[in-house]
């Protein structure tokens, strides 16, 4: 298990126990994804729809990398790796 | 034991306070709360504890039920909030309205949402389900959403049978249940029809805020989109009562009397704010007058304006308008602009209350003992 910095906006903090920055042990990008939710389950409609998709102006990042984008997710963790929340451009 | 007055304000950026003692001559404001969130309802509910629930949305992270014990210093993500099954394809997008369930169910809640149904926690608010039968409705396939989404934004309990229902929906209708929700029935006949483009008679009817009288739970009032209505048989036939109003009909048939919010007091004045018309939906000429219309009066009359020194081209929303339902009663509103008025003399003279808010979506009283 490697531990990974997690990070969430602001306004969702108060799914995090007031935290905007956390750590989170995981063993996969995608192992991490899953411990995310189920360790702050109230996260989970803030960044899923009812069907399980990422909703649309939420977007994760691993590291600089949009995981939307990634070509899988089953990618080892490492040290220092990051995982974002972080809320598209959705303003005029 | 003296009272505290509480005001709730949910605005697009946030909840406020505004406190005061019975004589509400002085306001505190306090907040915002949920800073960031939609709060496009409130519920200040004394049953159990002093409890605010807040129903909050937000453009990237969808909508959730909250509630406070503080009186706003805290709060608590509802985890078990309202949520349609997935298998029913329908997206909750809002939730428009939180009331407390019938006196005899110290327990009960329901909330209105968007897409239009309802839900009802018998635990306090603890967990919800949804109340099924609405959104069962053969006419369901039929309903077509207004401009502010296809939402739920009213429930009514009748005060002595907690099992008769109505609720309103934008751009649907008015439905009425006789078994606590267990069925439901469209309640519609004498309304103006709304430009959805669906054929069915039944449904298709732009309900802006409906609200129950006092005295009589037969009748009730609404502003519509095509006017302002009346039903004194329990919602199975409506008639218009717009005599007075600034797009009176009998004069000009091709007006509407349009507007958003009603609200009815304890001894039966009912308060109107009319805009100049649905493509405009601001007030007119930038005057913004309430209208009120006493118990078996015949006439709605303007109660002056509010700010008369300034033009204020703003709109009231559906929600934005209530009493506080004290001896000396307070109708208060906020504007679209952020201003919350209150009234302490059934609409005569008006007092702007301290605080220039964002775009207010509902207001709410609440009296607590102090």
């Amino acid at each position: 298990m490697i531990p990974i910095e997690v990070r969430v906006p602001a306004l969702l903090r108060d799914c995090t126990n007031q935290k905007t920055r956390f750590t989170l042990e995981a063993s996969t990008l995608d192992d991490a994804l899953t411990r995310l939710v189920q360790e702050y389950p109230l996260l989970r409609v803030h960044l899923y729809d009812r069907k399980g998709a990422l909703r649309q102006h939420v977007l994760l990042f691993y590291n600089d990398d949009n995981i939307k984008w990634l070509e899988r997710l089953d990618l080892p963790l490492q040290p220092g790796d990051r995982l974002s929340v972080v809320q598209a451009v959705s303003g005029g | 034991m003296s009272q505290q007055v509480n005001i709730l304000v949910g605005t697009n950026k946030g909840l406020f306070l505004y406190e005061s003692d019975a004589d509400r001559q002085k306001w505190k404001l306090r907040g915002p709360f949920l800073s960031g969130w939609e709060v496009y309802s409130v519920l200040g509910d004394s049953r159990h504890g002093q409890r605010i629930f807040a129903g909050t949305s937000h453009l990237a992270y969808g909508p959730s039920l909250r509630v406070s014990e503080d009186f706003g210093e805290t709060w608590q993500q509802i985890e078990n909030a309202p949520q349609y099954p997935v298998e029913t394809g329908f997206s909750l997008n809002r939730i428009w309205q939180i009331v407390p369930g019938h006196s005899t169910q110290p327990d009960t809640l329901f909330a209105g949402v968007d897409e239009a149904g309802i839900f009802a926690s018998h635990d306090r608010g603890a967990s919800w389900h949804e109340l099924d039968a609405l959104t069962k409705h053969p006419t369901r396939p039929e309903w077509f959403p207004g401009a502010g989404g296809m939402c739920l934004h009213t429930i009514l309990i009748h005060p002595i049978n907690p099992q008769r229902m109505w609720v309103a929906m934008s751009a649907i209708g008015v439905f009425r249940s006789e078994d606590g929700g267990a069925t439901w029935q469209a309640r519609n006949q004498g309304l103006g029809h709304a430009a959805t483009g669906q054929p069915s008679p039944e449904v298709g009817y732009c309900i802006h805020k409906m609200v129950l009288d006092p005295d009589d739970p037969d009748t009730l009032y609404m502003q519509e989109h095509t006017g302002v209505f009346m039903s004194t048989d329990g919602a199975d036939s409506w008639f218009a009562i717009e005599e007075g109003l600034p797009a009176d009909r009998l004069q000009h048939p091709e007006m509407m009397p349009f507007g958003f919010p009603i609200a009815v007091s304890q001894i039966g004045d009912l308060f109107l704010v009319p805009l100049e018309s649905s493509e405009q939906r601001t007030v007119e000429e930038g005057r913004l007058i309430v209208y009120r219309r006493v118990r078996d009066g015949v006439c709605w009359e303007p109660m002056g304006d509010v700010v008369p020194d300034e033009p204020r081209h703003v709109s009231v929303l559906r929600d934005a308008m209530t009493v506080d339902g004290l001896e000396q009663e307070g109708v208060y509103f906020g504007t679209t602009s952020g201003e919350l008025y209150a009234s302490l003399d059934r609409g005569v003279n008006w007092q702007r209350l301290p605080g220039q808010l964002s775009r207010i979506l509902t207001v709410k009283t609440w009296c607590v003992d102090a």
